[in-house]
This record gives structure tokens, C-alpha cells and sequence, in this order.
């Protein structure tokens, strides 16, 4: 269903984890102890539990879907664990569990968006799998569009897997939408990008109907193939040198040293609280890529277009905290926090 | 305009009414990530809580006079922090005027679906009592009318002249019929004097 990510994630974070275990300077070594949930969502709290009953392990590098990483939070309150969770996600959560090492709305789509409005058009569809991912996502475009005046002429939903979309198909060679914003995953996704191929083709549309994404990376193109050509994607991390991995293998493993360096020099560090011990690495002058507030990553946001099976880079702003709950936007460019903004 | 829906979240004030105790870091923190400015108060609220746009209040250890307000009439949504299921304690709760609820310990879930949830359930409370009341205006204007109407009714108009005649009224004195029939309905009465004993039944 969604194989590439997980395969992507699972390799930066061993890829992580070599290269921890090889760097002489850090006093910190890494063991893995894998289970697999197998994408089915009522196996990973059961594994989740028995990751940190049955081992030592206390930190857990996995999950792709929100779904997913909702199910193991209750273990790890229960069982003292921390999830490191190295995918793009929708927001609304700040969990003390979990660090949130990829990016989230303030950093993928409204810069997105702000970028994509003025440049491409203002008549929008929107398509999603049918879960939070793409139902939030969908929510947070519609606000930003109709914000900026635009137009939503669609929204719609598939199953993750379905990849029935002669509904969708139709809706758009009749609309005919300055983009598309594509939160599909995996097969669906892959799906939908192909049939939108052939009808970019048809005279009407003249290669005219550009696909964004903040779900897409360099992992997907080998599955999406040629059909993704064009696709504009907005993430904190493009390869630089035709690697394959993109953001969900870099951030995997940028996760594993993140938590070497937090570890490094500290002995008995892994048994802390996270934000604890962030803000010990912050007292000792380190720049941890974390924020001891909420536990969510610093990303640049970078836009990129799929060119010849590479992205490349349109538009890029520097690294920004995260604003997981979509407040603190409204403080800065309404005149601080005593101006009150009512809709 | 549409907005980022918890936009006017941020720089929000909450006050949190809660002897102090570790289990209020959870909603102390949970608060700040979101983007409320926090304070907190006990055993009572200070007058100025009723500039804030939230208050999270103890149910366990609460009571009346720790509100500037009396029971159910605060200004903005009220959220109860519940330990004890106790239906007396929770009688109180709901009688205080709770909008939402966290249950005790407070941790990092729950706190933003309570501020979006208690936020809807005052404004929907509001805009209830507001068309309440603009009823219940209008159901007093209507029976001005019908008193105005009988008063042209009882000096030998039909039903629809004296309606006629109570539009042109308004008319010309550039108010509403509604105005006019109280304006008329005002004059009649003096000009009747009040010991007059008759009545015009509305019914």
C-alpha cells in the first residue's frame, strides 16, 4: 500500500544507526530490535509493548500514518517510551512522547500554498486518502485558499489502497483546476498520477495541470514512474545527487543521530524525559534540532519540481520552527498577541 | 474571511483556576505549545480574569465566590477540570457552566479539543440566548400591533383598513410599524386615562 515509505524510513534508520556505531568521537551505540507491523494497523500498539516490555530498547524509530502513530502513543505513556517519527504529518498534536522529526503544515503546505496561489492560480482541487493525513490536509488548503480569495472546486477521497478513480478523473477534465493538491499515498497515489498523465495529454489541457504534493519523494518515483513528471513537492530535505531515499530516508536518519548527539556524553540520558533532556543539551550550548516546547523538528521549507526523475529546487526558506497547532502565523502577521483576531 | 481555523488561538489568554499541583504542568504546557498565554490563580480569580477568553476551573475544591461572576453567566468558555465523578461535585461543575472538560491528570491530550469544543458550545450558547431574546422582542412587538389594531378596530375600522391605516401611520412618522404601534398604543392609553377598566383582549 505504501511500501516505499516504510522501506525508505526503515533504511535511513539503519543507515543511521551504522553510521552512530561507527563514529569513533561518540560515546553512545545503538542496538536494533525490529518488529513489523506489516502496515495493519491493530498490530502496532501489541509490538509497541512488546518492544519496551520484552527489551531495553526505549526509543522507537517507526509509523508512517498519523493512524498509526496514534495507536502506539498510549504504549509508550504506559511503558516509558519515546517514538521518534521521521514522516510529514498534518499537525494538532504535541505529544511528550513523540519527536517529530519531519516537517508539519506551517513548514510544508502554507508555504505551499503561498507559493502556489499567486504563481499558478487560484482555482484548486484537492484529492486525499481517506484518513487524517488527507482529510487535514484538505481542511488547512480549504482555509488557505479561501483566504486568499480562491476557489476549492473539489475535494475528494479514496480508500489507502483504492485506486478506483474515474470519478475523480472526470471531475477534473471538467473543472479543469489550476492545480491539484495530491495527498494520496502510495498505490493510490501512483495511481492517480498516471491516469492524470494521459489526461494532461489531451489537447484541452496541453500539458497544463500541475500535481503538489507534501507526501511525494525521491522514494516514490521509481513506483510513480514517468507519471509523476512535473509534480511540485514540498519538503524539508531534496537529494542532492540522484539518491533515491529523499526525505523520509534522510530524516530517518538524521533522527538516529539527532538522538546520539542528545545522548552523547550523558550517561543514563535514555532514561529521560525528552524535553528534559533537550534542554540539558541546550544549557550545555548544543542547537538540538528539537524544540524542548513541543518536540518538533526545525525544517527548512523547499519547494521542488520533478524534473527528468531529480527535483529541483524553486524556492526555499531557511530552517522554521514549528507551529504544530497553526497559532503562532496568526501572532506575527496580525501585530502581536494583543491584537485578538475573530473570524 | 475565512481563517486558519485556530488562528484566534494564538496570544489567547487562559486562566487557569487550580491549587497548585504537579498535574497542572500537563495543561500548563499542552497551553503553550498550542499558543495560550497561561496564568494561574487560587483560591479565587482576580476581576481582571474577565478580560480572558478561557478558564480552566477545578471542579474537585471548587466553589462560587471564586468568580468574579455569578454561576453561569461567565463572559467566555469556561472548561471544568474534573478529578472526582461525584455527581455533586459534577452538578456543581455544570452549574458553574462548564463548556467542556479535561479530566484529571491532565496531560498532553485533550487540551485543544477542549478549547475548540468549549469555544463552540459558548458562542452556540450565546447566539441562542441572543435569538431568544430577539424573539421574545418580537413576540412583544407583534401584540403592540394587534393592541394597535384594536384601537382602529374599536373606532369603526375593518381589520384591514385599521392595518392600512397603521402602515401609513408608520409611514408618516418615518418609523417602523412596530414603533408606530407603540407610539399609538402609548397615546391611547393616556388619552383613556388608566382608570378606565376597559381592556383590549389580546387573546
Amino acid at each position: 500500500m505504501y511500501a516505499a515509505l516504510s522501506r525508505a524510513s526503515r533504511e535511513g534508520v539503519l543507515q543511521g544507526v551504522r553510521e552512530v556505531n561507527a563514529d569513533p568521537r561518540l560515546d553512545v551505540s545503538f542496538r536494533v530490535i525490529e518488529r513489523d507491523p506489516e502496515g495493519r494497523l491493530d498490530r502496532y500498539a501489541p509490538l509497541c509493548r512488546e518492544i519496551l516490555q520484552v527489551s531495553e530498547a526505549r526509543h522507537i524509530f517507526g509509523c508512517i500514518t498519523s493512524a498509526s502513530r496514534k495507536e502506539v502513543i498510549p504504549e509508550l505513556e504506559r511503558f516509558d517510551g519515546i517514538l521518534w517519527y521521521p514522516v510529514p504529518y498534518e499537525g494538532f498534536e504535541a505529544s511528550e512522547r513523540v519527536a517529530y522529526m519531519h516537517s508539519c503544515p506551517n513548514q510544508h503546505l502554507l508555504p505551499l500554498l503561498d507559493w502556489a496561489l499567486p504563481t499558478l492560480g487560484a482555482r484548486t482541487y484537492l484529492v486525499g486518502s481517506n484518513y487524517i493525513w488527507g482529510w487535514e490536509m484538505a481542511q488547512i488548503a480549504r482555509e488557505r485558499v479561501a483566504a486568499a480569495d480562491g476557489q476549492v472546486l473539489g475535494d475528494r477521497y479514496l480508500a489507502i489502497g483504492d485506486t478506483d478513480l474515474d470519478h475523480i478523473i472526470e471531475d477534473i477534465r471538467a473543472l479543469k483546476p489550476d492545480f491539484i493538491l495530491n495527498s494520496l499515498i502510495g498505490d493510490s497515489s501512483y495511481a492517480f498520477l498516471a491516469r492524470l498523465s494521459e489526461l494532461k495529454r489531451a489537447p484541452e489541457f496541453a500539458h497544463r495541470l500541475t500535481v503538489l504534493s507534501c507526501n511525494f519523494t525521491e522514494c516514490e518515483i521509481g513506483a510513480a514512474g514517468d507519471a509523476a513528471e512535473g509534480l511540485i513537492s514540498a519538503g524539508p530535505w531534496f537529494e542532492p545527487d540522484g539518491g533515491t531515499g529523499g526525505s523520509f530516508h534522510e530524516m530517518a536518519r538524521q533522527s538516529v543521530h539527532e538522538l546520539a548527539l542528545l545522548l552523547h556524553g550523558r550517561p543514563g540520558a535514555e532514561g529521560l524525559a525528552l524535553a528534559e533532556v533537550l534542554n540539558a543539551a541546550m544549557r550545555a550550548g548544543h542547537a538540538p534540532r528539537l524544540d524542548p516546547a513541543h518536540l518538533h523538528a526545525r525544517q527548512p521549507a523547499i519547494i521542488a519540481r520533478l524534473e527528468s526523475g531529480r527535483f529541483h529546487e524553486i524556492k526555499r526558506l531557511p530552517a522554521l520552527r514549528a507551529d504544530p497547532y497553526l497559532t503562532h502565523r496568526s501572532q506575527t502577521s496580525h501585530g502581536g498577541s494583543m491584537l485578538k483576531v475573530v473570524s | 474571511m475565512t481563517r486558519i481555523r485556530t488562528e484566534n488561538l494564538g496570544g489567547a489568554v487562559a486562566w487557569i483556576l487550580h491549587r497548585p499541583h504537579p498535574s497542572v504542568q500537563g495543561l500548563i504546557r499542552q497551553l503553550g505549545v498550542i499558543g495560550l498565554e497561561v496564568r494561574e490563580a487560587w483560591p479565587e480569580l482576580p476581576a481582571e480574569a474577565i478580560g480572558a477568553d478561557f478558564i480552566f476551573y477545578d471542579a474537585d475544591m471548587g466553589h462560587d465566590e471564586q468568580f468574579p461572576w455569578a454561576p453561569g453567566q461567565s463572559p467566555m468558555p469556561m472548561i471544568a477540570l474534573i478529578g472526582s465523578e461525584a455527581p455533586g461535585r459534577l452538578k456543581w461543575a455544570m452549574e458553574m457552566g462548564a463548556h467542556a472538560q479535561i479530566l484529571k491528570p491532565m496531560s498532553d491530550k485533550g487540551v485543544y479539543a477542549a478549547l475548540l469544543v468549549a469555544r463552540s458550545n459558548f458562542d452556540r450558547a450565546n447566539a441562542s440566548e441572543a435569538l431568544i431574546a430577539d424573539l421574545q422582542n418580537r413576540l412583544s412587538a407583534r401584540q403592540t400591533i394587534v393592541r394597535a389594531v384594536m384601537i382602529f378596530v374599536m373606532k369603526g375600522k375593518t381589520e384591514a383598513e385599521a392595518y392600512d391605516l397603521l402602515r401609513q401611520t408608520a409611514m408618516a412618522w418615518r418609523v417602523t410599524i412596530e414603533t408606530a404601534a407603540e407610539r399609538l398604543v402609548a397615546n391611547h392609553s393616556n388619552e383613556r386615562g388608566t382608570d378606565d377598566g376597559r381592556r383590549i383582549d389580546l387573546a
